[in-house]
């Protein structure tokens, strides 16, 4: 009897989405579906050259290269050693040194590769108190920076080349006449960095030119948050939530579950709260309130969407209701001293979330995002008190940090000419400090200015001097990370192109010598680190990456309800009218700085799925009443200021609002920055850093195109992606594993024969949807460990991207207020795998050890594989995107070819760089895999080896990821995490009836609602209610399944298991 | 009409193809068969900056392997001995011979010594040192008698088909741990060699991969 096995047909109206096209199903996207890459990715579509015109030219070259010979003799290749042996470093093995990326928001603790000196990788340190190894994407891809070779290289004074002795003099100058009139004229505009040393330099300063100016100036940085902070708890302490403490949370406007922008920490601690192995686990709550989706807004058991004005009226009337309900009488009077604004909000909503709060005392907590007005964050932290969050959710610590002046009153210092020599160290002011300064003409009124910077940038065009400043993995230095403790800069290599360091020009004007390495380090680690053997503290303090015990000392914050009262009550908020744009941190690219990072670039938005553009997010309705689709170029005006943004409809926005990335739309400096995106700062002014009010949004009638990745790749709606509720998982802990037709699979078995999986250790690997964000810190460690090239965004716009991990983002349910779920797909590793099958040339095989291997040197790019991988994870190299300008693809052999030098030295030297016409995809980090086999079997050297134990092997995605939700191992060994978690019945396989035994599988997501709240029906069910209950396993021949109805894929002809045969 | 033709011609498009075809199948078998590895790599014996003889070094001083290529036991690489290797022998012995000046110099400018590479696996195999010295496998089984060489040249073609040869029967290479870095030693006989190498094989429990992942990334 024959079987016909169909897949599940796709519902008109999906409930898991992907794009607003799929969700109404245009046929263009039926189109696209039926396609293996996105059409015109596997044809020509030369832009500059026809296929003609460049078939005869390649006839020509070939012809020229046929006279000389050159290829029959085989080249000459040299063994280059040291002349003198360096100390621990061993040809072919890496070396790791811990180190730390300083941050506005604290160092994040690193862990450095390094290969023959150059440093190729970052990962989390984890003996570090605040850091899980985990990491994010910035700090992933910031090692491609250090390589970049549009970095600034020489030093230029009014634009010509100038040199390191003619900086000498100038600097000598400076201070001689700082020391003369006691600083009056000096200025500084630092980044806001902890570091002890630069406060030390700094406190040097201050002590002998009285005078100076010293500002700090963050586009995204926690001003306002600071201020609240001081008011409402006194100078010199610093709070922090504790979510491994917390089981009800409030996030308003807060994204505190993107590492890059919280710290590793919350999202840590809010993780180990979210996962739940077995049904009937406690869990925490998640309540956000949020403008656009972010991967916090992804992960909120109830999300309500608000303009960013809202976040006080939400707070206010909040606080109201748990004033009452906690008889707190505080909070009352604080939330009636601010003022009242316009809430578009269900009230409901705001006061179950209350009584749900007000629920738990001591175990919840309010967060509101930094970025929000001083006074909302005053009434966040009087929430929290009346909560009793103090020292339980909310921890206290008594922090030092130095004053520092703000932007705007070095603005007004310079626009009333009291700044003579002004030292721009790091950041670009001019590109993206508040336009109502108008900071680059006051700059170019400062008779001396000298920038430190990475790039030749806005800022360098109008400073007097530009000095190339050095990355942090080329410089000495220290910070301190979140909680306060000291974590080590150290350098990786010695400036590739001759930067210099802040700490040396602070060192210089300070009168003091020349510093020989890590000499003003150890200074200030010589006064913080206490009595005892220095060496060998500072040994250790370099081993381990910082320095045990000088965290913060910990203090309970006492709340200052006068010093709130009266923030509140002075609290006037720009009338809310007219359309509101949000001014977002870009996801991939912070606030501009990573702008030439082509990794940060080419990595899609969590949300949107853009790569390489920002967008003017609109929700569907407000388009609908703007009369906006995506693409449209949109003119948003406020107060005589302007900015011009395409268009995008972002389903769960909140509506008469707008939301756009900072940090884009940069002209001449790069091809990388140039014409990508647009540039929101024109519309940023002092008046409130947050969002502009009373903007007038109207279409200029001009198109712009995206390239978006929703789309590609896509592998339909049959349930992928599942989730449930607490209570669904307690009722039916086989939830996931019966869902759709799962329960209806008869047995099965392979036609093929494959090879024997007798290895001990057999790879696999789990993902847990509970706690994955999707916050992409995977998607760029792949890139990082894999040698994943780029391929620019005409090519991503044709489909043609690399990265071996693809991060799916779903929308659930209705598309103005959707849930959204986020999934990490790459390689599945089948054990039945299809792609192997119709290879013609074996280049893809089986290993004895589970993996799907990839013989790079055998394809020959018939793409037949990724034609038949149902998970759609392969990609294939159409150019030789790792060897030529992403911009002269299409000029064939008349563009130079070969990778920047300093690109070439970034690369993995362990992973194969591959070429043109070679399709690849995710090994499991097989490098990382025979590393360990290697080692294991030179530990047991002439012995049994199986009695030696197997080395510990993280794969990249696993190590970076900060809610550790992928999870990698020996799926053999039973005491291994990856086979407990694969023995929870949340665990389950995608697309189970295809019988290819994927050794990756998924661990559902839990959702925890609190069923008072309005739409409380609708959460934890993506995957739509099932007509019937559960049902028990069918076995081989089981006919008639007609019976069941349509369960979640509501199709008739994903029943039809079996059909007659003929 | 007569015949333009005279009749042998007929003959003339057979011999042609047959002619064709004998050439064809001589080219075909020729590079099949001579553009290998094995004739192609096999005796590369290339000019080095300093004439470093294996053959003084190893048989007539008796240095071990492991004094010059001294990271062969722990890492992928068997490392090129740095200068200063060189010269802490020789800053004494035969310090002014015009042999050494490519090493002198070195020395005296900080510069290394271009060594020209020999044996070279292609970029895409992950050849790893350590895991073969370890587990039984000498250096004579790649590298050859490279103890008695005057000049080092390359003595095995080092080709996948090769390298499988032992992969797949790793008893008939492997040897006693003691002997690893003793190029002199041979087993007394094939069949002593199978015995021992079974036993090593079953003992040790060594299964080199023969699957493309263990030397293709």
């Amino acid at each position: 009897m024959k079987r016909v096995l169909p897949h599940p047909e796709r519902e008109a109206r999906p409930a898991l989405w992907r794009s607003l096209e799929e969700y109404a199903g245009t046929p263009e996207f039926v189109d696209a579906l039926e396609r293996e890459f996105p059409q015109g990715a596997a044809e020509w579509h030369g832009g500059e050259i026809s296929r003609r015109n460049f078939l005869q030219l390649m006839g020509g070259s070939m012809a020229l290269a046929g006279i000389s010979l050159t290829g029959c003799r085989r080249p000459e290749a040299y063994l280059v050693p040291f002349t003198q042996g360096v100390e621990w470093t061993i040809p072919g093995k890496f070396l790791y040194y811990a180190t730390s990326q300083p941050r506005r928001n604290g160092a994040m603790p690193l862990i450095a590769t390094t290969s023959d000196g150059r440093p190729t990788k970052l990962e989390g340190n984890p003996l570090h108190p605040i850091s899980n190894g985990g990491t994010d994407t910035f700090a992933q891809a910031s090692v491609l920076d250090l390589y970049d070779p549009n970095r600034s290289r020489t030093i230029l004074a009014e634009g010509k080349k100038s040199d390191a002795s003619a900086l000498a003099a100038k600097l000598d100058e400076i201070r001689a006449a700082a020391e003369a009139g006691g600083g009056e004229g000096l200025a500084f505009l630092a980044e806001r960095v902890d570091s002890p040393t630069r406060d030390r330099l700094l406190a040097q300063l201050r002590q002998k030119y009285p005078n100076i100016l010293w500002a700090e100036y963050e586009p995204l940085g926690s001003s306002e948050y600071d201020a609240a902070v001081a008011a409402c708890f006194g100078a010199g302490v610093e709070v922090v939530p504790d979510f491994s403490a917390a089981d009800k949370v409030l996030a308003v406007d807060d994204d505190f579950l993107n590492a890059s922008f919280s710290g590793l920490d919350q999202v840590r601690g809010f993780s180990a709260r979210r996962r739940i192995s077995e049904p009937g686990q406690p869990m925490n709550r998640l309540y956000v309130a949020e403008t656009n989706y972010t991967p916090t807004g992804g992960m909120a058991d109830h999300r309500l969407r608000i303009k960013p004005s809202e976040a006080g009226p939400v707070l206010r009337a909040l606080g109201q209701q748990i004033a009452t309900l906690t008889g707190d009488g505080t909070l009352a009077a604080l939330s009636a001293a601010f003022p009242e604004g316009q809430l578009s909000a269900d009230p409901q909503w705001i006061s179950e979330c209350a009584k749900d709060l007000a629920s738990s005392p001591g175990k919840s907590i309010v967060v509101v995002g930094k970025r929000q007005p001083a006074a909302v964050q005053a009434l966040g932290f009087a929430i929290n008190n009346a909560l009793g969050a103090a020292g339980k959710t909310l921890l206290g610590m008594r922090a030092e940090k130095p004053q520092a002046a703000s932007v705007a009153e070095l603005s007004a210092a310079m626009e009333a000419g009291r700044v003579k020599n002004l030292f721009i160290l790091g950041g670009n002011p001019v590109y993206n400090a508040p336009a109502d300064l108008r900071f680059g003409d006051l700059l170019a009124g400062v008779p001396v200015s000298v920038r430190l910077g990475m790039y030749e940038d806005e800022t360098s065009a109008v400073a007097k001097w530009h000095v190339p400043q050095a990355h942090y993995l080329e410089s000495w230095g220290d910070a301190r990370s979140s909680d306060g403790t000291i974590c080590a800069v150290q350098p990786m290599i010695l400036p590739l192109w001759g930067g210099v360091n802040e700490l040396e020009i602070l060192n210089r004007l300070a009168g003091n010598p020349e510093p020989i390495g890590p000499q003003l380090v150890r200074e200030t680690f010589a006064k913080v680190a206490g009595g005892g053997d220095l060496e060998a503290k500072w040994t250790e303090f370099l081993r381990q990456g910082f320095l045990a015990g000088t965290a913060w000392p910990a203090a309970v914050p006492a709340f200052n309800t006068g010093a709130a009262t009266s923030l509140a009550a002075a609290y006037r908020p720009a009338p809310s009218n007219g359309i509101e744009v949000s001014f977002t941190p870009s996801s991939t690219i912070d606030d501009g700085r990573y702008a030439n990072n082509g990794w940060l670039q080419e990595t899609p938005d969590f949300a949107t799925k853009v790569t390489w553009d920002n967008a003017a997010l609109v929700s569907p309705a407000t388009a609908k009443s703007l009369g906006l689709s995506t693409g449209d170029m949109v003119e948003m005006s406020a107060n005589g200021r302007k900015i011009e943004a395409a268009a995008l409809v972002a389903p769960g926005h909140a509506d008469a609002a707008v939301s756009i990335a900072l940090g884009y739309g940069r002209v001449n400096i790069s091809h990388v920055t140039d014409s990508v995106g647009f540039d929101a700062y024109p519309l940023r002014t002092t008046q409130c850093m947050a969002f502009a009010t009373g903007t007038a949004v109207k279409r200029t009638g001009a198109k712009h195109k995206f390239a978006e990745t929703q789309h590609h790749q896509n592998m339909e709606g049959r349930d992928l992606v599942r989730e449930a509720t607490m209570q669904r998982y307690a009722d039916e802990p086989t939830f996931a594993q019966t869902m759709g037709m799962d329960g209806h699979i008869p047995p099965n078995n392979s036609l093929f024969t494959h090879p024997k999986l007798d290895s001990p250790e057999q790879w696999g690997m789990t993902v847990d949807l509970s706690t994955c964000t999707g916050c992409n810190a995977c998607v760029v460690a792949c890139q990082a460990e894999n040698n994943v090239p780029i391929v620019g965004k005409d090519q991503v716009s044709r489909g043609r991207n690399m990265a071996w991990i693809r991060m799916d983002r779903y929308f659930a349910g209705d598309e103005n207020d959707p849930e959204m779920l986020s999934q990490a797909i790459m390689c599945q590793h089948c054990e039945n795998a299809p792609c192997e099958t119709v290879c013609p040339v074996n280049a893809t095989v089986h290993s004895e050890d589970g993996l799907n291997l990839m013989a790079y040197n055998r394809c020959i790019g018939t793409r037949y594989c990724a034609n038949n991988c149902p998970w759609k994870v392969r990609r294939f190299n159409f150019f030789d995107y790792n060897q030529r300008p992403l911009d002269k693809l299409y000029f064939g052999p008349l563009a130079k070819k070969g990778m920047a030098e300093s690109v070439q030295m970034s690369k993995n030297p362990n992973v194969t760089v591959r070429m043109r016409g070679v399709m690849e995809k995710c090994t499991y980090c097989i490098q990382r895999i025979e590393e360990a086999k290697i080692t294991h079997s030179v530990q047991a050297g002439p012995s049994d080896k199986s009695k030696v134990p197997f080395p510990a092997v993280k794969s990249a995605c696993q190590q970076a990821c900060p809610s550790e939700s992928i999870v990698f191992g020996n799926i053999n060994d039973p005491k291994s995490r990856v086979a407990q978690l694969k023995k929870e019945p949340r665990n389950y396989e995608m697309l189970k009836y295809l019988n290819v035994s994927p050794r990756t599988t998924y661990l559902a997501r839990i959702k925890n609602p609190n069923m008072a709240m309005p739409g409380a029906d609708k959460v934890g069910w993506a995957n739509g209610h099932p007509h019937h209950g559960g049902h028990g396993a069918h076995g081989a021949g089981d006919n008639g399944h007609d019976a069941h109805g349509a369960e979640t894929h509501g199709s008739p002809a994903a029943h039809a298991e079996e059909a007659p045969s003929h | 009409m007569a015949n333009f033709f005279p009749r042998w011609a007929n003959w003339i498009p057979l011999k042609l193809l047959l002619m064709v075809m004998v050439l064809g199948a001589v080219v075909t078998g020729g590079i099949w068969y001579y553009f290998t590895p094995k004739y192609t790599n096999v005796g590369y014996m290339p000019d080095q900056p300093a004439p470093f003889s294996h053959a003084i070094h190893v048989e007539q001083l008796g240095m071990d392997c492991r004094y010059c290529h001294s990271y062969v036991e722990v890492a992928g690489h068997s490392n090129v001995p740095s200068t200063q290797t060189c010269m802490s022998c020789h800053s004494q012995i035969k310090a002014q011979s015009p042999k050494l000046a490519a090493v002198r110099a070195s020395w005296e400018t900080g510069t290394p010594v271009q060594w020209v590479r020999i044996h070279k696996a292609p970029d895409y195999v992950y050849f790893n040192h350590a895991v073969h010295v370890n587990r039984g496998v000498s250096c004579y089984s790649c590298h050859g008698q490279i103890n008695a060489m005057p000049v080092v040249y390359q003595a095995q073609p080092l080709s996948m088909a090769w390298c499988l040869e032992c992969h797949r029967e790793p008893e008939k290479f492997l040897r006693p741990p003691s002997e690893i870095y003793n190029l002199n030693w041979r087993p007394a006989s094939a069949q002593e060699q199978l015995a021992m190498g079974a036993q090593f094989k079953k003992e040790w429990n060594v299964n080199p991969p023969v699957t493309c992942g263990g030397c293709h990334r």
